[in-house]
């Protein structure tokens, strides 16, 4: 390990493990911490972030805030500490890349992705994702102007149908939707069979 | 001249749409269809004569009927045939047709694209879209035309499937491209509905549109075209392209694919022959004026219950008989090429298709005696009804001509036969009825003959069907399959019409494809019932009149071997052996369009990338995938600025559902947990989509549904 790696690692998790039992860091143990570090880099991943440097800076920095709240917070979990922390930190930056407040948090983070998503952050901006301002304009512009039309403007109106007189074929339906049609039906049948037993009958004593 | 050939732009005159007087179209109708009255008048005649010959009964009455009926809608195809075979030579021997050649449209003709879809396969579908968007756009007038894929779907997964595929799209084709997604939350009135929301919110920026299906596509030229056409006959509401079918791999599919390229033109010239700006509309590849179509196209609801009430299913005849019915003019446009579209692969999706028009088209018998509809429009309405009463009247034919058979059997009486009316002929009965069934034959294969013929005659087309050996021998093989699937088809159909009549529906259940077609088992399900008809059928005619066994074993050969005959001609590997044959070949296949290769290839390389993929809940990744979460929850939003839009989702989830206990649901036990309702009540709720994104990446995995740790995990390295 080189020494100015070293010296990163000890100015990020200086404090978290200081005074820490062997086996611990701020209060959790190593494993809690690799899950943690999983369940960060993985959203990360979910954004397409590929570079794989700029992944591990990203992800040790949340973690770095991670441990920094985790003294305080012995009842909360190792990964729910650095998931916090990493939802923290996006929106934060969405709300001062985007120039909007953080107070909609709920819409924020929609645009701030699909903001992220449009302006092809992953293809063409990833060393700028969370890095604090000022960015490229074209970086800030292609963000703040990110729309996803799926329409163009509307210019409502109803459309309703004309009159259609179905001439003898409505009446029939009619007839057929009032109570008394099934049993017109069925009695037309039950005279029409009686008729032809009538018939036989006549006809084999003639 | 061959419709191929009729799209070179540097040859023939403006295409002018302009209808014959009345007069003489009227001329044209009356000449038609009293060849078609006077054919079956004489074979008629001569079958009565056979019938009184033997003696008559009342069911040699009914007998006669139905030979009738049915002969005469088979003489009117005949006719169809005959007309557009005379026009074809006539045009060969003059000037070529004429065609549009304009290539530049008016700023103020604008058009919208419009792709109505309905659970379709995503891929296919955008393959389309984008194919025929880049076609167009390489004709300088794309600015012109917006694109709309107006979603139906009813599954979740392809619903996500088709924002995701979307977003893909729009990234390909820049983001100033204007292709629009719109789902709607309700699919009232289906297809007709889904156009009819389309213009309630937009149709009035659009001066025109052009519906495409599903598996449309159509070169940029075609719809520049069309567009001009109208812009230059205000009096068109209208105007229908002839599609193509192409893209079929499938045996089946590529005879499907032959008759269509091979025989249609014919016909189809036969049919502009006389309906000249009084055609029909086929629900697709076809343009329409927007405002004409907004003002007298809004489809009634039916009075009583299904199957013929409620919202009209085939809504493309009635909405074309409405616009005649209002003096706008619909036209065929049998002159413009590059409209296609994809057929059924196999035997039991074509039956599928059947079953969804056929209850279309019975239903309009509700409408044949609307009053102030064209003449003409009753006469598309009867021949849609009649394609489908056809087969229960065939199935009754030949009922009653074994009733009569076996009847004179088993009475036991000897026949006397007495002589013919027409004396001079001096036939005896059985030379007589050889007369009666050559006729017969006749008007069914006469127009496959005059096909070949006309192919004989004109040197493009033979080379774009591969050469007359091939045309001949494809001839014949799909004359044969057809044959043997006439009479399932007529089964089938019968079937379709019993069911429909009693307000039944036929469960079809989902399709269990082997990897090359129909398995085995999925077609045993399904035609089991047919091959047994076969087997009683021909037995007792073995049985009972083995002397006329050989006549009939046509009928229910077709029947025995229906599930081999299904299983076997949709396999894609007997496509290719046929094809490796040069058999059923059509102009796409021997001179392929650039949008049709591009098309091909793109599908191919997706269907490779598809391999290698591992299998994805589409539902899924629309709470973990924080691009699609994005892209889902922004069109949620979007879709509440409509008030249609709002309005069915408020319908969907009334105020009383709470959208986020279903949520927190959904995040404890996964989508396996909700009603298909309730999924899709938290997929329609943007709150709730948007909390569970966040949620779920904030929750630890130990409290979590398995499903959601394994979409977690799958955005690993």
């Amino acid at each position: 390990m080189d020494g100015s790696f070293e010296s990163t690692l000890r100015e990020r998790f200086g404090a978290a493990s200081s005074g820490a039992a062997p086996g611990m860091m701020a209060g959790r143990t190593l494993e809690e911490w690799n899950v943690a570090y999983t369940r960060v880099e993985r959203y990360f991943h979910a954004l397409q972030l590929r570079n794989k440097v700029v992944l591990g800076q990203l992800v040790l920095h949340v973690l770095q805030r991670a441990m920094e709240r985790a003294p305080a917070q012995l009842q909360v979990s190792a990964t729910e500490l650095a998931v916090q922390e990493m939802d923290r930190i996006i929106i934060k930056w969405f709300a001062e890349i985007l120039g909007s407040a953080p107070a909609a948090r709920g819409l924020l983070a929609t645009r701030g992705r699909l903001a992220l998503l449009l302006a092809d952050m992953p293809g063409q901006w990833q060393d700028q994702f969370l890095v604090p301002g000022p960015w490229p304009e074209e970086f800030v512009q292609a963000m703040r102007q990110a729309y996803l039309r799926a329409g163009p403007e509307f210019q409502l109106t109803r459309m309703s149908p004309r009159p259609l007189d179905l001439g003898g074929m409505a009446v029939f339906v009619n007839l057929s939707q009032t109570g008394r049609f099934k049993g017109i039906l069925y009695s037309t049948w039950v005279v029409f069979t009686l008729l032809l037993i009538l018939l036989f009958v006549v006809l084999h004593r003639l | 001249m061959t419709l191929e050939t009729d799209l070179a732009p540097e040859h023939g005159a403006e295409l002018v749409l302009t209808p014959a007087s009345p007069a003489v179209r009227g001329l044209r109708l009356w000449s038609l269809y009293s060849c078609a009255v006077l054919i079956t008048g004489i074979v008629s005649a001569l079958f009565a004569d056979l019938l009184w010959r033997t003696g008559w009964s009342f069911s040699r009455t009914i007998l006669l009927v139905l030979f009738v009926l049915l002969l005469f809608f088979a003489a009117i195809g005949f006719m169809h045939a005959v007309y557009g075979f005379v026009l074809r030579r006539i045009d060969d021997l003059q000037a070529p047709p004429p065609i549009q050649r304009d290539d530049t449209i008016a700023d103020t003709a604008n058009t919208a694209v419009v792709f109505p879809i309905y659970n379709e396969d995503v891929r296919r579908v955008y393959e389309g879209v984008r194919i025929t968007y880049n076609s167009l756009k390489s004709t300088g007038q794309g600015g012109r035309f917006d694109f709309f894929i107006l979603s139906d779907s009813t599954d979740p997964e392809k619903w996500i499937e088709e924002e995701k595929e979307w977003h893909n799209l729009i990234q390909k084709t820049g983001l100033d491209s204007r292709i629009y997604y719109r789902r709607r939350v309700e699919n009232e009135g289906k297809k007709s509905g889904n156009i009819r929301e389309f213009l309630d919110a937009w149709g009035q920026r659009y001066r025109y549109f052009i519906v495409f299906d599903a598996d449309s596509i159509m070169h940029g030229r075609t719809m520049v075209n069309l567009v001009n056409l109208m812009e230059t006959h205000p009096a068109i509401g209208l105007i229908q392209t002839v599609p193509g079918v192409f893209n079929a791999r499938s045996l089946f599919g590529r005879m499907q694919q032959f008759a269509n390229r091979f025989y249609t033109p014919m016909f189809i010239r036969g049919l502009d022959y006389w309906s000249q700006g009084f055609a029909n509309y086929w629900g697709h590849n076809a343009i329409i004026r927007t405002e004409t179509f907004m003002k007298f196209c809004a489809l009634p609801q039916l009075p009583g219950r299904k199957p013929f009430g409620g919202y009209i299913l085939s809504h493309d005849f009635v909405e074309s008989a409405l616009l005649l019915r209002e003096n706008s003019q619909v036209w065929l446009a049998w002159q413009l090429d590059g409209s296609y579209e994809e057929a059924p692969p196999d035997m039991i999706e074509n039956a599928q298709r059947d079953r969804r028009w056929c209850q279309g088209n019975l239903q309009h018998t509700m409408v044949l005696g609307a009053r102030g509809l064209q003449g003409i429009s009753r006469l598309h309405l009867i021949q849609g009804i009649f394609g489908y009463l056809a087969s229960p009247l065939w199935l009754l034919f030949l009922l009653t001509f074994y009733w009569m058979w076996l009847f004179k059997r088993f009475i036991g009486l000897s026949q006397i036969t007495v002589h013919s009316w027409m004396g001079s002929l001096e036939l005896g009965p059985a030379e007589h009825a050889f007369l009666v069934f050559v006729l017969c034959m006749g008007v069914l294969l006469v127009p496959r003959v005059l096909a070949v013929v006309d192919a004989f005659f004109d040197k493009e087309r033979r080379r774009a069907f591969g050469g007359m050996a091939h045309i001949l021998v494809g001839t014949i093989v799909e004359t044969a399959f057809s044959t043997l699937h006439a009479p399932l088809q007529m089964l089938w159909h019968t079937r379709f019409v019993v069911t429909i009549l009693r307000g039944g529906t036929i469960d079809w259940g989902s399709q269990t494809r082997a990897a090359d077609g129909t398995s085995w088992r999925y077609a045993i399900r399904h035609q089991w019932w047919q091959c047994a008809v076969g087997l009683v059928w021909g037995g007792l005619i073995l049985w009972l009149m083995p002397a006329t066994f050989i006549w009939f074993v046509p009928l229910f050969l077709g029947m025995v071997l229906a599930v081999p005959l299904s299983v076997l001609t949709s396999r894609a590997s007997w496509g290719d052996i046929a094809r490796d044959f040069g058999l059923f070949l059509t102009p796409e296949e021997t001179s392929p369009p650039p949008e049709l290769v591009a098309l091909q290839a793109r599908l191919a390389v997706a269907e490779q990338e598809d391999l290698g993929r591992r299998p994805v809940s589409f539902l899924a990744q629309s709470v973990v995938d924080p691009y699609l979460n994005a892209i889902h929850v922004s069109l949620l939003r979007e879709a509440r600025l409509n008030p249609a839009s709002a309005e069915a989702l408020e319908r969907l989830a009334p105020r009383e559902i709470d959208a986020r206990r279903l949520a927190e649901k959904l995040l404890a036990r996964g989508f396996e947990a909700l009603e298909p309702r309730e999924r899709m009540i938290v997929l329609s709720d943007a709150d709730a989509m948007a909390w569970l994104h966040r949620q779920l990446w904030l929750h630890p995995e130990s409290g979590m549904a398995p499903s959601w740790r394994a979409a977690i995990a799958s955005y690993s390295d």
